[in-house]
């Protein structure tokens, strides 16, 4: 091990080698049910070309790597080793934002690089990236793409990777590969003397290589940069809210302004979720709980540079129209919500303490894909299995997200807990694992494996179990890329 | 013309497919899209418009011999020459004459001595009694026995009706000229027939390859009805209407053509045939491709190919395109919708791009299933439309669409127009 | 080499004898293709000839057919529509899958907006049934006539809709993909049980092998059944078809709207394409006409939209003033069809329209904004019936068409221009003036990149014309290598180069890993190789 440090110390400089018993304490543990793994080593590398010796040296030394692009805290055991001797790259010092581009619409990120660091940089630019909801301040603009986050604003996907388009990744042989259409030309700074932009996401070739390392936890490869599509940063935007005491009374509303493209962001959350987000503290977000109505529809309307006042104007009328005929009623309010800031703390990061951890320190995510329309009988299951389990209902927090332009529909149920409390701890555990077990049976699709999840989601599938090897075995012959996830 | 002739046609193919489907513009449903039986039939691309080309060039070329070729026949034969392909070819290109060349196929093959078996008796019985009906020429007039109008033969008159081998060996059928006489009589036409000395028209020869046969029958129709001082060929038979109009000029008739859904709705319109009764009924009408969009009428024409702009291929003079435009598809319509009563409801289906009833071509004669089946495509689109009755103006889709309906056990009518107009007197 | 009778009795067990062929007549049919004069060195108009052709009828028989397959070596290639010479074989002894018999809409899901077709469904037939429920479906450039299953998976996708419907490579969600080993994989949700709703996962996306910037082209199995988005549409269950043959039109409600926009420079053009991104409108975008020529394209246009007129009739209009006058108008123009989505909608984009015109000094062309025409056009871009309007003219191909943004794709314009001009010059093209580029504005969903398709025209009879076309197709790939173009249309045609020239010319590009891997990836799904070359790959790895 001596030895392997001292070549990690070759590539990226003693500095950035970590070995210490805190440091691999703090990587080997997440807030997940994974069971914990300790790597051996924590690298940082600062550039792709360190990356890329770091995997060659792997292969040689026949050495796991594990890649975290994210700050603390984790969620999804993705990035606990799961084979012993592994070694953590951190790509956090990979933080370059290389290009933004207004006219094409366009940048160009470092793994490291987040939402917080990012934005500014953005609207400086008159651009704004889709959001997820409420990420972490530390969360990897990147790594959040990669693993198919929904974001906010179903209308701007065309598909489920988008706004990811073109990548560098080194792939687990070593190979430095473009993936896209960067992957069509020469280096990039002539790629951009020639205003090509790396905006589209296919092939080269006929593959889509992109899709390799999209929801493959870093067991392909790693990615270096990635361009993403933006848009156009509104210069007004208005935040709308239906209440309902039946999610599905909402559904036909929101379906007919996802077939209109009618509103940017778009999305559901229930009373708990809610209380989460703009309470503070157990009792405060236990009141507000309360006042809430159990379902709100969360949708903004916004106007870019070119006649955003008619923009909102007419939208605005629209909806109301629509909402009239569905009996829905909107407002810019919503009962116990004094925050004057909604808006800007829907469309941010989440302050710290990350939101989900508000209410009781702890919170374990259920999600998984669906279409809108189904997603009552996920929740009723959830419920019941609650029930059943003596968890308090009422804690689960439900974020209903409409992705790809309304054909799918990410559900996601959080699990809250008092970390401290052994008792919850087993419930949650309880609930986590049975949930998990009967929404899959009952037709949830899992597309996003992490942890348990990936036994449970490819004994269903043998035949995507061996193509995915098979393109592993291609990307990753020695199975370095963080070995034992997914169905590797 | 000789199969060399088309050789153009069949290398600008562009392998599309716009020949097995109706112009795309029309499609208005799945079920329904579909223009040419015999791909949809017989499924392999050579039994489109476009594989029939391509099998043509590629035995010009000679890829392959006759001999070589189980299906060859089958490929050039089982095709109603409904026209369909030659329409929506046409939607997009100006220079290709597919339906010509499909001909043009078949005058070759039987010149090259390559007949199919099952058109053979039929030519056979042609030669020898003169029509396509496989029955005795004695019995040529009986359709009009007890019938008080002129025989031609004996007597001049400015209209010949030409009732056409199937009226008049059909028995089930004969109500249909019959009608059609009557009601030309009574509107005060000069109208006479040739009874029993009636001959084929030959298109349904010549559109099986027998370029002769049709040949000496339209020579042969045209002196007979110089000889008696007609000036004007009424029919209601819609292949009939195709030779008389398109066909017979190019052999110097100088003839007015008429179908009778023209002239009887030129009465209907004057005011001499007049409606006294409501005929309550909802009815689709389907379009005879040799009425609709093969029915336009013959412009002479001579004139060569030439390229301007270095190869863009144009003709000089402008050359007449038969692409359907001036078929005969609001007459009928009309009669229709002047009738007390009745109500047409339109197939997804019509005029230009009509699908076939599946008589044509020698199809009936050589492959009846494949034939029957194209009419029970049809009937089954006439029920979609919620009609009680399919009306159609000529006796070889008649006879498929009864067929097809007894054969399935549909409960549909089939009427030719002139019963409706007939039932509203 | 004829199949082993065994072989061939093998497949008829599979599909019956009525649905299998070796007739040297039928095989013939299908080795016809538009296109294999341009590849033929002889300039000759057939490709490979199948060795037989089999028509399945549902999933079970391709399975069966790529199991005999794989037992007896022997290639095979599936298509739809197979509509150019990439469905042609491109090697001997290649059994060719004609997938006709496979043409059902399986579901159309209103609320969600997809649909579940069979590999012949076309783009006619899907969007009828979607158009009664108030949806669409996004169209190919290959018109109404095209395979939905081509634009998804097996070929390209880009079509005049992209921009709000998407690159075909966008639309594809869940599919039932018979693998060349056999084996049926069902990629996305439908794997897991649970739908057709989702195309990636579980985990990393395996729908990246389906396809890149272009399909396998039938050389990598059969996508059997595919899901595929769908979208709003905003007009009448049935659209109303007005006109004469073959000039139709369709009057449709004030909520749709036709529009040739016109720049006074290329420059303008580009500027306009990325305002047109930036705000959001347009439901069709598409520079269409203009394939015809910058010489003709006004005189063609007004002959294909008047049933009375004809090709024969060009010279004769090329010297009216008003024609003239319309084409030089048209000369950096597009066409954009909006929908608005309600009546405020269509306003707002009217308006948004008329600002961008304002913004880079461009102008609707009035004599296109006529109600007829305008009827007409609407009718061709919302349904692509004419898409075979392509050869009004004459036999033609597209070259370049380098994807990149508006900016990227003006720089290439002239080059272009003056490559075809020099053909011109030989007499060998028709001369339609030199410019005659065809893109969809957008290539993708929401905009950012387009392909100027530079159309030639020449007369496949004609054996100097087929080779000086095949010589100005060589030229323009020189042209595009030295100008470091990327990938363009010549892309669709790679596997029927000679295998030394293809290795070549996979070694020479940006990164020729890319065919690396791909030989590996054939190497993994496709042991037995039973596909032909339409999937390329490097035979050795790059050196890099």
């Amino acid at each position: 091990m001596a030895d392997k440090k001292e070549e990690l110390i070759n590539i990226v400089g003693a500095e950035n080698v970590f070995d210490d018993p805190e440091t691999l304490d703090a990587y080997s543990r997440d807030h997940s049910f994974v069971p914990p793994g300790k790597s051996r080593l924590v690298v940082k590398p600062e550039n792709a070309d360190e990356v890329q010796r770091i995997v060659m040296w792997a292969n040689q030394a026949d050495t796991p790597l594990v890649p975290v692009s994210s700050g603390a805290h984790h969620f999804r055991g993705d990035t606990i080793p799961k084979n012993g001797g592994a070694v953590i790259v951190d790509l956090s010092r990979m933080k370059k934002i290389i290009r933004v581009d207004r006219r094409n619409k366009m940048t160009i990120v470092e793994p490291g690089v987040t939402f917080p660091q990012l934005q500014p940089e953005l609207t400086k630019a008159g651009l704004k990236l889709p959001m997820p909801l409420l990420p972490r301040r530390n969360k990897s603009v990147l790594a959040s793409l990669l693993e198919r986050e929904p974001t906010l604003i179903p209308k701007y996907q065309w598909q489920l990777l988008d706004p990811l388009r073109s990548t560098e990744v080194i792939w687990g042989n070593g190979d430095r590969f473009r993936t896209g259409e960067a992957g069509n030309h020469g280096p990039l700074e002539e790629q951009w003397k020639r205003n090509l932009a790396q905006i589209m996401s296919s092939g080269p070739g006929q593959t889509d290589f992109y899709r390799f390392v999209s929801g493959a936890q870093g067991t392909m490869g790693i990615v270096t940069w990635a361009s993403i599509r933006c848009e156009v940063l509104p210069q007004i935007h208005k935040l709308f809210f239906a209440q309902s005491k039946r999610l599905d009374d909402l559904f036909v509303f929101a379906y007919r302004l996802l077939k209109f493209r009618f509103g940017d962001e778009l999305l559901f959350l229930n009373s708990s979720n809610l209380a989460c987000i703009f309470g503070d503290g157990v009792d405060r977000i236990r009141a507000l709980r309360d006042e809430l109505p159990p379902w709100v529809f969360i949708l903004c309307v916004a106007g870019y540079d070119m006649l955003p006042k008619e923009r909102v104007e007419f939208q605005e009328k629209d909806i109301a129209d629509i909402a009239q005929e569905f009996a829905v009623h909107l407002s810019s309010t919503i009962p116990g919500v004094t925050d004057g800031g909604m808006l800007e703390t829907l469309l941010n990061s989440s302050k710290d303490p990350y939101w989900k951890l508000n209410y009781k320190g702890g919170c374990q995510d259920i999600f998984f894909l669906t279409t809108l329309n189904r997603t009552p009988g996920f929740i009723r299951t959830i419920y019941s299995v609650a029930e059943e389990l003596g968890y308090p209902a009422a804690d689960i927090g439900i974020y209903i997200q409409p992705v790809q332009q309304g054909v799918a529909c990410h559900c996601e149920f959080s699990l809250p807990y008092d970390p401290g409390n052994q008792q919850e701890i087993d419930k949650v555990q309880r609930l986590f694992a049975k949930g998990s077990e009967l929404l899959v049976q009952q037709g949830a699709f899992f597309s996003r494996p992490y942890g348990d999840w990936a036994d449970m989601v490819y004994a269903r599938d043998a035949q995507t179990t061996i193509a995915l090897r098979k393109i592993k075995s291609i990307f990753d012959p020695n199975n370095v890329m963080n070995p034992g996830k997914l169905c590797f | 013309m000789a199969i060399e002739d088309y050789r153009s046609t069949m290398e600008r193919c562009s392998r599309c497919s716009y020949c097995k489907w109706i112009p795309f513009a029309h499609v208005k449903s799945w079920r329904f899209a579909k223009g040419c039986p015999s791909i949809e039939y017989n499924k392999f691309h050579a039994y489109s418009a476009g594989g029939r080309l391509a099998v043509a060039l590629s035995l010009l070329d000679g890829r392959f011999d006759y001999s070589d070729s189980d299906s060859l026949l089958d490929i050039f034969y089982k095709c109603q020459m409904c026209g369909l392909c030659d329409i929506s070819d046409k939607i997009c290109r100006y220079t290709m004459e597919p339906l010509e060349a499909l001909r043009e196929i078949r005058f070759k093959l039987i010149e090259d001595g390559q007949l199919l078996p099952q058109h053979m008796p039929v030519i056979d019985n042609l030669r020898k009694e003169d029509n396509m009906m496989m029955k005795s020429k004695t019995e040529r007039g009986k359709w009009a026995d007890g019938l008080d109008v002129k025989d031609v033969t004996q007597e001049s008159a400015e209209v010949v009706f030409h009732a056409g081998c199937r009226f008049s060996y059909d028995e089930e059928l004969w109500k249909i000229p019959r009608t059609a006489v009557t009601l030309l009589k009574n509107a005060g036409v000069d109208v006479g027939i040739m009874g029993k000395d009636e001959n084929c028209c030959g298109v349904r020869a010549y559109n099986m390859g027998y370029r002769g046969e049709f040949t000496k029958y339209a020579e042969n129709n045209i002196e007979a009805w110089t000889t008696a001082g007609v000036k004007t060929v009424v029919t209601s038979c819609a292949d009939g209407y195709y030779a008389f109009k398109r066909l017979y000029p190019q052999l110097g008739s100088k003839f007015k053509v008429f179908h009778t859904v023209e002239f009887i709705n030129r009465l209907i319109k004057e005011g001499k045939i007049k409606f006294t009764k409501n005929v309550p009924i909802t009815v689709t009408y389907h379009d005879p491709c040799h009425l609709g969009r093969q029915g336009e009428p013959y412009i002479p024409w001579t004139g060569e190919e030439k390229k301007i702009r270095n190869q863009i291929v144009v003709r000089e003079p402008r050359k007449p395109r038969y692409n359907g435009l001036n078929g005969v598809y609001e007459p009928p319509r009309e009669m229709l919708k002047s009738i007390p009563g009745l109500e047409l409801v339109e197939m997804e289906r019509i005029r230009e791009y009509a699908w076939c009833c599946g008589a044509g071509g020698g199809v009936q004669e050589a492959y009846p299933e494949f034939s029957l089946w194209t009419a029970t495509e049809r009937i089954e689109e006439a029920k979609a439309t919620g009609a009680q009755a399919v009306v159609t103006a000529c006796g070889w889709c008649e006879r498929n669409f009864i067929d097809a309906i007894n054969e399935s056990g549909q409960k549909m009518k089939v009427y030719d127009i002139l019963e409706l107009v007939q039932q509203a007197l | 080499m004829a199949l082993l009778k065994e072989a061939y009795q093998a497949l008829e067990d599979v599909v019956g004898p009525d649905n299998i062929s070796e007739d040297p007549a039928i095989l013939d049919s299908y080795a016809y293709q538009w296109l294999a004069e341009l590849i033929n060195p002889d300039g000759g108009h057939f490709m490979t000839r199948p060795e037989a052709v089999a028509l399945p009828g549902c999933t079970e028989e391709v399975q069966g057919i790529v199991k005999v397959c794989n037992k007896y070596k022997i290639k095979c290639k599936a298509f739809g529509t197979g509509w150019g010479a990439w469905a042609a074989p491109y090697d001997k002894d290649v059994v060719l899958l004609d997938l006709r018999r496979m043409d059902r809409i399986l579901e159309i899901d209103v609320d969600n907006m997809y649909a579940v077709v069979e590999p012949y469904v076309i783009g006619a037939t899907l969007q009828a049934e979607a158009m009664k429920v108030g949806l669409n479906t996004h169209m190919i450039g290959a018109g109404a006539s095209a395979a939905i299953i081509a634009g998804v998976a097996a070929f390209s996708g880009a079509g005049a809709d992209s921009i709000s419907m998407g690159h075909g490579s966008e639309n594809g969600l869940a599919m039932e993909w018979v693998l060349p080993n056999g084996d049926i994989l069902q990629v996305g949700s439908l794997g897991s049980g649970c739908g057709w709703f989702c195309g990636e996962g579980p985990g990393p996306s395996a729908k990246g092998l389906v396809r890149g910037a272009l399909g396998a082209c039938g050389g990598m199995g059969v996508i059997t059944k595919c899901a595929v988005k769908l979208y709003p549409w905003p007009g009448p269950a049935t659209m109303p078809i007005e006109g004469k043959v073959p000039a139709y039109n369709s009057p449709l409600p004030e909520n749709l709207r036709a529009h040739t926009l016109a720049f006074p420079t290329w420059q303008a053009f580009a500027d306009a394409c990325y305002k047109i991104y930036d705000s959001g409108i347009g439901y069709i975008a598409h520079r269409q006409f203009n394939k015809w020529g910058e010489a003709l394209q006004g005189a063609v246009l007004k002959i294909v939209s008047d049933p009375t007129k004809q090709l024969d009739d060009l010279e004769e209009m090329l010297q009216r003033p008003e024609i003239q006058k319309l084409t030089e108008e048209m000369r950096h123009s597009f066409q954009i069809v909006l929908a608005g989505m309600t009546h405020r909608d269509i306003d707002y984009q009217e308006k948004v329209m008329r600002q961008i015109l304002a913004e880079t000094g461009g102008w609707e062309i009035e004599a296109l904004a006529d109600p007829e025409m305008e009827k007409w056009v609407l009718l061709y871009l919302i349904k692509l019936p004419f898409k075979n309007l392509n050869f009004a003219m004459a036999t033609y191909e597209g070259s370049f068409a380098h994807s990149g943004t508006p900016d990227f794709e003006i720089s290439y314009i002239e080059a272009s221009r003056a490559l075809k001009r020099k053909y011109i010059g030989k007499g060998v093209l028709a001369d339609d003036g030199g410019e005659a580029m065809m893109a969809a504005i957008a290539r993708q969903g929401g905009g950012g990149v387009l392909a100027l398709e530079q159309f030639f025209f020449y007369d496949p009879q004609d054996i100097n014309s087929v080779l000086g076309a095949q010589a100005y197709l060589a030229e323009a790939g020189k042209v595009a290598g030295e100008m470091k173009l990327g990938p363009g249309l010549s892309g669709q045609l790679l596997g029927s180069k000679p295998k030394d020239k293809l290795q070549q010319m996979l070694s020479s590009v940006a990164q020729p890993s890319v065919f690396h891997y791909q030989r590996k990836i054939k190497e993994a799904f496709n042991p037995n190789d039973i596909g032909d070359g339409s999937y390329v790959y490097l035979e050795e790895p790059s050196k890099k």
